[in-house]
């Protein structure tokens, strides 16, 4: 290929370079800076240097916040993602016609707002008379369950929201990871074994790891944002006990219920720089153990 | 034939084994959705019955009063909110598919590094930058406008990927052939587009529906009562007061549901084979 035009490059590259830095860089350069000023709500505050950041250190709310945000994260991926394993294979032995409507049907969650979602899931599967309750609580013997005010079930409430959002996408991912397998793969394990066990380990596997990748990171990231369905379900605070406490929702309250925005710009940057060294060495342990392997990467 | 069969295709039995999870999972799945329509019609003291379905008589009443804006202006709401997330699904569609033309077809310095940034904006979603963000766009005067909201959701990481993977695919020899006719890198991408429809149109898909559902940063960008987006609205209502009907509220959210359901079943297909097209590679 002849000389690369620079002008043409800046025209394509460009436009989105620019909304990067104006609404992605600028902002996150600003945070760091408002993070080292005091609480105002109007013009300047004084600079404090990294008092926000000790505070942080004794904050036992953001701690709580942390913790129940990682525990959700930790919680949804271990149920979502085998989940959605075993219900792409079930999906996989109906015929291709059914397969569209029920993969449809679980997908509908995910394309519904998460205000919405968190409403029908507020009166559909709390309180005694929820189908939560009255499905799979009280036939298994248990007592009714005040799910959301009870403490120390808002995670579990949490979390079961987020899988009955995102199980049919990833499902969705996964199924169609499943398809772009080659069946030859399948074909020459064949003639080695005739287990569906050594089917699934051996090619089915490896031929998802990108597409398994690609929903852990996703699913840790939107964790990480939560936010309509927390204050949807809990009206904004933490639920009892900030037993339900997110880390974007914090955020919120402290910025704009409390108006402290020098300490909420500080809790946004301190958490960053785990959340980014935490994500690129699972991304960059993906890529390894996928070069290690070699496999099917065309 | 058969040893493929075996393999990929449905089983050979009358009752895959897919059913009996799948039918109690479905059913799970929908019953809230189905409740959800049919208290369109009930009144407050059985919508808190959720094992009841059937509602028992058909009042259209609230349903009327929210279309008329007794609570909220429903018209504008509904119109704010298609156009904030079809604007911003498309300036995304261009902005990152502009992007990821270069990414997967030129070689130039820094590739990489700009690669990387683009991917540390997935990584770091502006939902945890929003007080910097709300700040900076103060600022910069687009506080109370559509724009600040739809311009941090052009800057979408996600895009650059889909659309990185997606020009992989396409081989280099149209690009080759292109060049030798003395076409530039920018007429280049406007020929090698309508290649990629079906991706263009998924990712207009999905952006539009993560624009559809956000909440945050409408709820910080926007001016309290007079500009809306549906689900703040939606938000809003919940729990205003017991007597409120919720009839009215489950109808808000019957129609918040419509945009994304339709554009996803108009385009299921299609979406369908992008994916894994994509994932192919």
């Amino acid at each position: 290929m002849k000389q690369l035009r620079y002008r043409s490059l800046i025209g394509l590259l460009g436009p989105f370079f620019l909304c990067f830095v104006l609404f992605w860089l600028v902002p996150l350069i600003g945070g760091v800076r408002l993070s080292f000023y005091a609480n105002t709500l109007v013009g300047e505050g004084s600079f404090v240097g990294f008092d926000h950041y000790r505070a942080l250190l004794d904050d036992a709310r953001y701690f709580k916040a942390i913790r129940n945000t990682s525990i959700y994260a930790l919680g949804s991926l271990l149920c979502i993602l085998p989940l959605s394993l075993v219900l792409a294979h079930a999906l996989q032995s109906l015929a291709s016609r059914w397969r569209s409507v029920i993969q449809f049907v679980l997908l509908v969650p995910g394309l519904t707002p998460p205000a919405v979602l968190a409403l029908l899931f507020l009166l559909v599967f709390h309180g005694r008379a929820g189908l939560l309750n009255q499905w799979f609580v009280m036939p298994l013997g248990g007592q009714p369950i005040n799910w959301l005010k009870d403490p120390d079930v808002i995670l579990a409430a949490l979390v079961l929201q987020c899988i009955w959002r995102w199980l049919g996408f990833i499902t969705f991912f996964v199924h169609s990871g499943m398809q772009a397998i080659p069946s030859m793969y399948y074909e020459a394990l064949q003639i080695e074994s005739r287990h569906a066990w050594h089917r699934f380990w051996w090619v089915t596997l490896p031929g998802l790891r990108h597409v398994l990748l690609f929903c852990l990171i996703y699913l840790i990231v939107d964790a990480f944002a939560l936010f309509s369905g927390a204050y949807v379900l809990l009206g904004g605070s933490g639920g009892t006990a900030d037993a339900g406490l997110m880390l974007v929702s914090y955020l919120y309250q402290s910025a704009l219920t409390f108006g402290r925005f020098g300490s909420a710009a500080a809790m946004g940057i301190a958490i960053a720089p785990c959340l980014l060294g935490i994500l690129g060495l699972m991304a960059w342990f993906g890529s390894k153990y996928s070069q290690q392997t070699g496999g099917s990467k065309a | 034939m058969r040893v493929e069969s075996r393999i990929s295709g449905p089983s050979s039995g009358a009752w895959p084994w897919g059913w009996w999870l799948l039918i109690p999972i479905g059913l799970v799945f929908a019953y809230p959705f189905l409740w959800m329509f049919l208290s369109i019609f009930k009144d407050n003291q059985e919508i808190f019955q959720p094992m009841s379905l059937m509602p028992t008589r058909w009042d259209l009443e609230p349903l009327r009063r929210l279309l008329s804006g007794e609570w909220f202006p429903f018209w504008r709401v509904l119109a704010l909110s298609l156009c904030m997330a079809l604007g911003q699904s498309l300036g995304a569609v261009m902005l990152t598919s502009m992007a990821g033309f270069a990414f997967a077809k030129l070689r130039f310095r820094a590739r990489a590094l700009l690669m990387l940034a683009c991917l540390c904006t997935v990584v770091l979603p502006r939902q945890m930058l929003v007080v910097p963000l709300l700040d900076w766009v103060n600022f910069i005067g687009l506080h109370g406008s559509v724009w600040g909201v739809m311009f941090p959701g052009m800057a979408s990481g996600l895009g650059i990927l889909f659309f990185t993977q997606a020009f992989r695919q396409v081989p280099d020899a149209y690009l080759e052939v292109a060049c030798i006719e003395g076409a530039t890198e920018w007429r280049a991408y406007w020929l090698l587009l309508p290649m990629l429809g079906s991706c263009l149109l998924s990712y207009g898909l999905i952006h539009f529906i993560l624009a559809w559902n956000e909440h945050l940063i409408p709820l910080v960008v926007l001016k309290g009562d007079a500009q809306q987006t549906l689900p703040l609205a939606l938000a809003s209502l919940y729990g205003s007061s017991l007597r409120f009907p919720y009839a009215a509220l489950m109808a808000g959210s019957f129609v918040a549901m419509i945009p994304p359901m339709c554009l996803f079943l108009l385009s299921y297909r299609r979406f369908r084979n992008a994916l894994s097209q994509i994932i192919l590679s």
